[in-house]
């Protein structure tokens, strides 16, 4: 139902807040009743339910906020919702949190009573916790919180009573929270020259400033009028001084306030040990059981799975015997009865031709190595496994000197390298940022590119290893060369792990097939352009002129001038060109050692079209081009330098 | 729907987001605006489908 609102004079209003999934709407409808309204927040298209209830005697109007995570919005639901709690006038802001995920939650907790709100504390699904051992301490939460804290399990209508009881009996009561002294002097600092007057309290007010709230800047600018200038110079001198993510510094400042305030508080009943998922969760981030657990994860889940199946089985089955023996004789003998032009016949069925290049390549070749990689791809992912490897890359980044913000971006270029690049900029300076960048273009390959890779070299004994230790050398090498230039402290890094579980089939499902139609309808406008401008350079004679002037390059790499074509594939998508290698490699032109060269060499190759297009974007033309190079010479030099050593030293031989 | 790698919630005022315009044939993943991952948005053909089946 949707309705424009009005409030109804003398009515108190009931705000509640709090994460997705703590059961906010269950709380609201159990407040209100059946007769709610939901409307758009007025300028936004985010939905505001509303409903009314009586308690106590007492006419009061209910909101159900959207969800949000914390006071600092990221998304418009959060925006809303901070101003609903902002100009709504509140007689009580119920936070609902989730029992089980108290610590996880208490921070919104702290930000909301830290900004004078009238906060009462609703512990929600303490039935759950309560199953799994959880005792929580409620009348000891609220003692130090300084307010009222009610345990519910209100989908079974448990605690609903006493929720109205403490609505009835609310009187606003004020709690500070003291954070670390240098902390502490920086928001006295920016707080004392704060004079307007504002709905949240200063100190909140000077916290989120120093975290670049942009929608507090311009209220402050609006507000203080000539005395904004000196807010800002003292907000940005504070960052400059402390030279930290201080949006970071404060989450874990709050993540230590919230741990005092559950200490003795939440205990676990004796008898009952942790859950078989969190002690999995324990030992996946822990790098001496994380790393082999880490191993045993890629050489089943993607090695057997993707380079065995996928590579062996399923290709064998679409290209060896579906194209290879049945549609591509028939498709040929076809045009070469019917068709007289030699032009067309090249276009469609010749050597770069539409159908036997393009269609098999993209059908036979790369969907079923990429789709099984996606089926692997998406069942790590639904376990919540990508979280806790974020975790132990970090604590491995760690022990090398290496920055522990770059992690995100990193781990996120394995499923895409062009989005992870976009995700640079959440980097602090441009150093990083272009650090990180040169990474992502040079030695972490997209899950396409990977998936074909694997495909490629399971098939030859030791050369994956190579292609694995190679790929991790240079990257170490590189981290630590940055680091040298990036002097300094090790910034921290953190992030809520969420928990660990059983892949759902259907979610499985759904990713690989949505991911296996997005790839697929990206690519495949890609390989048919490919194969045409192939053809045109191989009419023209362009294509042999432009491996005739490889031809130096490659014997370089000690690979046979064939490979030329590859990595002009290669130009327009790494996992092209990898797929023309798995073509060389199955006529028998390529032996292990020169694949293997030609596999890292490609790997390290210059990025997609698509990535070098965001590159530009983020980092502009000259950083771009001057990565794209840096990027061209490292991969042929190490390509070169691969040659050299596996033939000196007869690996692979 | 939740967000893969952060499991943050995403709403159905991200799917209408643009993207970030590098893919050929637009954007067909929802950027999360916590973490940065992609995530994929079901086709409309999976969705009517399993909806169907789900619906049977």
């Amino acid at each position: 139902m949707s309705a424009s609102h009005k409030d109804s004079p003398g009515e108190k209003k009931i705000i509640l807040v709090g994460c997705p999934n703590v059961g906010k709407s269950v709380v609201f409808n159990s407040l209100t009743g059946a007769y709610t309204t939901v409307s758009n927040y007025p300028g936004t298209s985010v939905e505001v339910s509303r409903g009314h209830c009586q308690i106590a005697g007492e006419h009061y109007q209910v909101l159900d906020t959207p969800g949000m995570y914390a006071l600092l919005p990221i998304t418009e639901e959060e925006r809303v919702g901070r101003r609903i709690l902002f100009e709504e006038d509140p007689h009580v802001v119920v936070h609902v949190v989730d029992a089980r995920n108290l610590e996880r939650m208490l921070p919104m907790t702290i930000q909301l009573v830290e900004a004078g709100l009238p906060v009462l504390l609703l512990v929600n699904i303490i039935d759950e916790a309560e199953r799994v051992g959880m005792r929580i301490d409620t009348a000891l939460l609220a003692e130090k919180l300084g307010i009222p804290v009610v345990a519910a399990a209100i989908g079974r209508k448990r605690g609903l009573g006493e929720l109205r009881q403490a609505i009835a009996a609310y009187r606003p009561q004020r709690a500070t929270f003291a954070y670390a002294t240098d902390l502490e002097r920086d928001i006295q600092r920016i707080a004392g020259q704060i004079h307007g007057r504002y709905r949240l309290e200063r100190r909140s007010l000077a916290l989120l400033l120093l975290q670049r709230d942009e929608e507090l800047q311009e209220r402050v600018r609006a507000v203080e009028g000539t005395q904004a200038a000196a807010i800002e110079i003292v907000v940005n001198e504070v960052i400059f001084e402390r030279r930290v993510d201080l949006h970071l510094r404060v989450s874990l400042e709050r993540k230590r306030i919230c741990k005092g305030l559950l200490d003795q508080v939440v205990t676990q009943r004796e008898g009952i040990r942790p859950a078989v998922a969190e002690r999995l969760s324990a030992l996946t981030m822990n790098p001496w059981t994380g790393v082999p657990l880490l191993l045993l994860v890629l050489y089943f889940g993607l090695y057997q799975f993707v380079g065995g199946f996928g590579a062996g089985t399923v290709v064998d089955l679409l290209e060896g015997t579906l194209f290879e023996e049945h549609l591509n004789p028939w498709v040929i003998a076809w045009f070469e009865r019917h068709v007289p032009w030699y032009w067309l016949r090249e276009l469609v069925v010749g050597e770069y031709g539409l159908f036997t290049l393009g269609v098999r390549y993209a059908v036979a070749i790369i969907l079923p190595i990429v789709g099984t990689f996606f089926l692997a791809f998406a069942m790590i992912e639904d376990s919540g496994y990508f979280p806790r490897l974020a975790m132990l890359v970090d604590r491995v980044f760690k022990y090398l000197g290496l920055n522990g913000r770059a992690v995100i971006p990193i781990v996120l270029g394995f499923g895409c390298d062009t989005m992870a690049t976009v995700v640079t900029r959440t980097l602090e300076t441009v150093r990083e940022r272009v650090i990180a960048t040169l990474l992502l273009a040079l030695v972490i390959p997209c899950s396409a590119q990977m998936g074909v890779i694997l495909g490629l070299l399971s098939g030859v004994p030791g050369a994956l290893t190579v292609w694995v230790v190679t790929l991790t050398g240079i990257f170490l090498l590189v981290g630590l060369l940055t680091a040298k230039i990036l002097p300094g402290e090790r910034p921290m890094f953190y992030m809520e792990i969420p928990p660990l579980r059983l892949p759902q089939p259907r979610n499985v499902l759904v990713k690989t097939l949505t991911r296996m139609q997005w790839y697929f309808l990206e690519i495949f406008p890609l390989f048919m352009i490919a194969s045409v401008l192939l053809w045109a350079g191989k009419l023209s004679g362009a294509l042999a002129w432009l491996v005739d002037a490889m031809r130096p390059v490659m014997g370089l790499l000690g690979l046979p001038d064939d490979t030329a074509a590859a990595f002009i594939f290669g130009f327009f998508r790494r996992d092209f060109g990898a797929a023309g290698l798995y073509d060389l490699q199955t006529n028998g032109l390529l032996s292990p050692v020169q694949l293997t060269v030609a596999a890292v060499t490609l790997t390290l190759f210059v990025p997609c079209v698509a990535q070098f297009l965001i590159m530009k974007k983020e980092r502009g033309w000259k950083v771009s081009l001057l990565i794209f190079v840096v990027v061209t010479t490292l991969a042929f030099a190490v390509g070169w330098l691969l040659n050299r050593l596996l033939l000196a030293t007869g690996v692979l031989g | 729907m939740k967000c893969a790698f952060c499991d943050h919630e995403l709403t159905p005022a991200m799917l209408r987001e643009e993207g970030c315009g590098a893919c050929l044939g637009g954007c067909r993943k929802i950027h999360c605006p916590h973490c940065g991952q992609e995530n994929p948005v079901t086709p409309e053909f999976l969705v009517k489908l399993l909806g169907k089946k789900r619906e049977k």
